[in-house]
């Protein structure tokens, strides 16, 4: 018993680690990039990729801060540590103009609910008026998702009561490009989204088993690059503590 | 003249039934100890309007308080996830959940703060927001385009906890200013509560740091911690087992009681006037 509840921490780290890679990977040089709150993964992934391959990326801050120098990144991502060293201060009205005038290259965007079509539910389980689950909101996704250049969607739970044949609320949809699982990558294509890459390990057969929509298995689909030494060793820099280890529900215990 | 009232006096000042803008956004620099204090006065009805909250709107669906929130976004984050007694309130319709985007917030609070009616936003396209919110869409008469229009959100009351304010309502914001300054201007009026009481020349050495003017503010309220248990750059950051104790308190009367309690001195601690 004792031993299984080992293995499954480190597999969740294994898959956090990979998860933050492959968001970290979406940030090109020189983007504007933004995350909003509850977004642990993506804060780590971009402070990791500005210090590998983006170090001229601008992140502008949910807590109202342009590329900000913290001590040590917080569990809240729109913590006050994210103002720390930062020259400027935006406010969240700011960023949103800037959105609506297509000032933002990526933004990275939770779910709770995804299907095939992209689309993004964060309001509600259920009908609205009669909800099984009141879902804390979208944040600003309506309007940004389909601002942003680029929108990547990640979730740390790859199961069929997420990837739904067809959201019961559509809060966002936009220019969604890529969403990254704990088990995958999927890719939007133009019928929708396909099974990009499998995490190293995993199965294509047990992915699509945890996906709740069809997917077309007979297109060429790889093995997602493993995090490199370098990537790994960078990641453990920007986050000692473990920050995108809170997204994982097996972690949460041992962290608090 | 002194604005300066103990946070019961200012507290008192909310009526039944009326909107209340809140400073601050999620984790970070809520008005803490005054929605605990309305908690503690039995308000009632109460209309909250803030982009994305946490402790300070799930505390009024704890106890009641709230009947309706407009906002983008309400939960803790991962560590302490769904705001329980805010779910609770909608899911069992004891509070009505105003579907709206931060940015839908921010356009209807710069539609009273331009003295508008409604303020265009772009955007919502696909999404099922507008129709289930009931935003319509107006052409723009020089492109045809079509646009969503906001309706003004012009809450009663801006509730804003500041790290600076003098006693007569002058406030200055350290770090992030979230949607605060905004609020001071589409509110009809403003309360502060505010880390440090200083003197006026703090300000008017640096005018161009002054976020709210002192004529727009009603009452000023000296409450250090008062963002607690949130936090409040760079003074201190979020007190997550004072979250985690609060979060164990929901559906239970008692236990909601004991916290406002545990509170209560450190709330109230100021008295002082000028």
């Amino acid at each position: 018993m004792a031993q299984g509840t080992t293995s499954d921490a480190d597999s969740a780290r294994t898959k956090a680690d990979q998860m933050a890679v492959c968001l970290a990977r979406e940030l090109r040089d020189g983007e504007r990039v933004f995350h909003g709150v509850n977004s642990p993964l993506p804060m780590v992934a971009i402070f990791m990729a500005k210090k590998l391959h983006a170090p001229r990326a601008v992140l502008i801050e949910v807590a109202g801060s342009v590329d900000p120098k913290p001590d040590r990144l917080p569990f809240s991502t729109n913590g006050p540590a994210l103002c720390q060293g930062a020259a400027a201060i935006f406010s969240n009205a700011d960023a949103y103009d800037l959105f609506a005038r297509g000032g933002i290259d990526l933004m990275f965007l939770g779910g709770a609910q995804i299907d095939k079509a992209g689309r993004v539910n964060m309001s509600y389980i259920g009908n609205p008026s009669e909800p099984k689950v009141r879902l804390p909101g979208g944040g600003g996704g309506s309007v940004v998702m389909e601002q942003a250049w680029r929108v990547v969607v990640w979730r740390a739970a790859h199961d069929p009561r997420t990837f739904v044949p067809k959201v019961d609320f559509v809060t966002q949809t936009g220019n969604l490009r890529r969403v990254v699982t704990p088990l995958a990558v999927f890719a939007m294509g133009t019928g929708g989204l396909e099974l990009e890459s499998v995490h190293p390990g995993g199965l294509v057969e047990e992915v699509a088993a945890q996906t709740g929509f069809p997917l077309n298995l007979m297109r060429g689909i790889h093995e997602t690059p493993p995090p490199t030494r370098e990537e790994l060793a960078v990641l453990a820099e920007v986050d000692p503590e473990g920050v995108r280890y809170s997204e994982f529900s097996e972690l949460r215990q041992v962290m608090r | 003249m002194s604005k300066l009232h103990s946070l019961q006096e200012a507290v008192a000042l909310i009526e039944e039934g009326q909107m209340i803008g809140l400073g601050g956004n999620s984790l970070s620099r809520s008005p803490s100890a005054f929605v605990r204090e309305l908690v503690r006065q039995e308000k009632r009805g109460l209309c909250l309007v803030k982009t994305a909250g946490a402790y300070d709107i799930d505390l009024l669906c704890a106890a009641g308080a709230a009947a309706e929130v407009r906002s983008g976004y309400i939960g803790y984050e991962n560590l302490f996830g769904m705001a329980h007694s805010y779910r609770q309130g909608v899911e069992d319709k004891t509070v009505r959940a105003v579907e709206h985007v931060c940015y839908t917030v921010i356009a209807g609070l710069r539609a009273s703060a331009y003295g508008l009616p409604s303020q265009p936003v772009a955007g919502m396209e696909g999404s099922d927001t507008p129709a289930l919110t009931g935003f319509r869409q107006a052409e723009d008469p020089y492109t045809g385009k079509k646009v969503y229009m906001i309706p003004r959100i012009r809450p009663n009351w801006a509730v804003l906890h500041v790290q600076h304010a003098d006693a007569m309502g002058n406030a200055r914001i350290d770090g992030g200013t979230f949607e605060d300054v905004l609020m001071s201007r589409a509110a009809e009026a403003v309360i502060l509560t505010a880390e440090r009481v200083v003197e006026t020349d703090f300000f008017e050495e640096k005018p161009e740091r002054t976020n709210i003017p002192a004529f727009m503010v009603r009452a000023v309220v000296h409450v250090p911690g008062g963002a607690a248990p949130v936090s409040c750059f760079p003074l201190y950051d979020t007190d997550e087992d004072s979250i985690a104790r609060f979060l164990g308190c929901a559906g239970d009367f008692e236990l909601l009681q004991g916290h406002l309690k545990e509170w209560e001195m450190r709330d109230r601690v100021m008295v002082e006037k000028r």
